[in-house]
């Protein structure tokens, strides 16, 4: 409950920012939905050359686009600007003020800043996601929703400690605010089913970068193609990674000395 | 002249190799999209024996090519000069007797670029075992037609980026509008898919822009796809344009620097 308070604070915090720049946030809006009419018209070239992408139609890809957008909207809105929040209060010190809250070092680092105006974003996802659904006229059972849903959660925390250990690397290696250059690169692989890519690629993207888990996955199961063993393997997985990244951020935490001493 | 060019060069080199783990960063950041799209294109091919006569050999050689051709035409401009109108270290370069952009600017340019190209070439060789191309229809010919072509589509590149880079002199919202015009590039210049596989609207349009320069006109060089007719027609193409840009750059150039008044004068 207190952690719930401490979030609606910062909600309140960021909005308070960003209405500084309402004329921004409009162009914001205005380019990111270019960047749809541009993602849709790429997915119909492809389309109009052929009926069938990995095996996967149209309507199937415009869901994966939505989660994509999901998962992209979740970086774009919390991760991204949190982490150049970090990698500068690593360079100057201030995390010694972060550490000093009585409150979860990890919680604070992941949470304090938020894109608010992003929120619309999500919306345009979910909008896409359902458009896809009834295109593509895949059956759907409320089964089938739900471990969409527990997959896309468990996929997206998956990245999420992969983002932990990144950033955590830092307390270890001061210098290195290329930290998640890699993550950012990598994710717009998500875009398509990874069964189009080359073996090699496959790999780095669903067990190095698992930016599948949280993109090709979860439609996988919205279509029926997981049997329920798979789905609870995933989802251990995911309760796994971030055992360990919270593992690594607390002896990364140890690691930090600030930046004076 | 030949002398500040080389002082001009050493600066921007020890630059840029100062920043060497970056550059590498920024490459990896750039490599992923052409070979998602490769992946995409040629399992399409693949099932389907060819798309509109492009088979997946032909996806793989333009993809390939596509890597090297963007990293000779392409520019930083928009990151590396931005900030000095916004923040007024410009003004220290407008008292030398030198233009910024057009030496110091471009060389900067100009070094970042080799040392893209020297991080490319161990990657790409890579590549090539892992997607074995089959650069059967690639003749010298064809890549010394490439060349001019490829200088020609940086110039116009450069020229139209610093264009636009000069329009921070006027509003702070200069990456929102860079980011269009790139936009513009990913649907004009053949980034996404060899123009010949794009609408027919887009095509017909994109034949009158300068931005299939860039990338599409040298790739289809070099790999020699082109008619005599295509080949004079797109140097032609290209003539025009490095005219237009210069006059549009200078003349946006020219009255950017009347309005600029750096932070704290």
């Amino acid at each position: 409950m207190y952690y719930l308070k401490l979030i609606n604070t910062f909600l309140k915090i960021n909005i308070q920012m960003s209405l500084a720049y309402r004329a921004d946030t409009i162009v914001n809006i205005l380019l990111n939905l270019m960047w749809l009419g541009w993602e849709l018209l790429g997915l119909n070239i492809i389309f109009s050359n052929t009926t069938s992408l990995g095996g996967w139609g149209f309507g199937e890809l415009i869901t994966l686009l939505g989660v994509f957008r999901l998962v992209n909207t979740f970086m774009i809105a919390l991760i991204w600007p949190n982490t150049e929040k970090f990698n500068q209060s690593i360079r100057d010190g201030s995390m010694d003020y972060t550490i000093l809250q009585p409150v979860n070092s990890l919680f604070l680092v992941t949470f304090s800043r938020i894109s608010v105006w992003r929120v619309w974003d999500l919306v345009l996802a979910i909008v896409l996601i359902a458009a896809g659904i009834s295109i593509s006229g895949d059956v759907t059972t409320p089964l089938s929703i739900l471990t969409f849903l527990l997959l896309t959660i468990s996929g997206t925390i998956v990245i999420y400690s992969l983002w932990i250990v990144l950033i955590a690397l830092t307390f270890w290696f001061t210098k290195f605010d290329n930290n998640v250059t890699i993550l950012q690169a990598l994710l717009d692989a998500g875009r398509y089913p990874v069964t189009v890519y080359p073996v090699w690629l496959r790999i780095i993207v669903t067990f190095i970068i698992p930016i599948a888990v949280a993109t090709t996955v979860p439609l996988q199961a919205l279509r029926g193609e997981l049997n329920p063993g798979r789905v609870f393997i995933f989802l251990v997985i995911s309760a796994i990674s971030f055992l360990i990244a919270s593992r690594v951020w607390k002896a990364g935490l140890k690691q930090y000395s600030g930046a004076s001493s | 002249m030949l002398k500040i060019f080389q002082r001009l060069w050493q600066v921007n080199w020890a630059e840029q190799w100062q920043y060497r783990a970056n550059l590498i960063m920024y490459l990896l950041y750039w490599l992923v999209s052409p070979i998602i799209y490769l992946a995409v294109w040629t399992s399409i091919a693949n099932a389907k024996g060819d798309v509109n006569g492009f088979t997946a050999n032909d996806f793989i050689t333009y993809y390939m090519t596509l890597l090297i051709v963007d990293q000779i035409t392409t520019n930083i401009v928009i990151h590396t000069f931005a900030y000095k109108i916004q923040d007024g270290t410009l003004s220290g370069e407008l008292i030398r007797p030198i233009h910024p952009m057009l030496t110091n600017a471009l060389v900067n340019n100009i070094a970042f670029k080799m040392l893209t190209i020297m991080g490319l070439v161990p990657i790409w060789i890579i590549l090539s075992f892992l997607f074995k191309p089959d650069f059967a229809s690639v003749t010298w010919q064809g890549i010394l037609l490439a060349i001019p072509a490829m200088i020609l589509g940086f110039l116009i590149g450069f020229l139209l980026s610093a264009a636009i880079t000069s329009l921070a002199f006027w509003t702070t919202r200069v990456y929102s509008i860079h980011e269009f015009y790139y936009a513009l590039i990913l649907l004009f210049s053949g980034q996404f898919v060899p123009l010949t596989l794009m609408p027919k609207v887009i095509q017909n349009i994109a034949q009158y822009l300068p931005f299939q320069l860039f990338l599409y006109y040298p790739i289809q060089l070099i790999l020699g796809k082109l008619s005599t007719a295509q080949i004079v027609q797109g140097y032609v193409m290209a003539g025009v344009w490095l005219v237009l840009s210069i006059v549009f750059f200078n003349w946006v150039w020219r009255n950017g620097v009347k309005q600029f008044s750096a932070v704290g004068a």
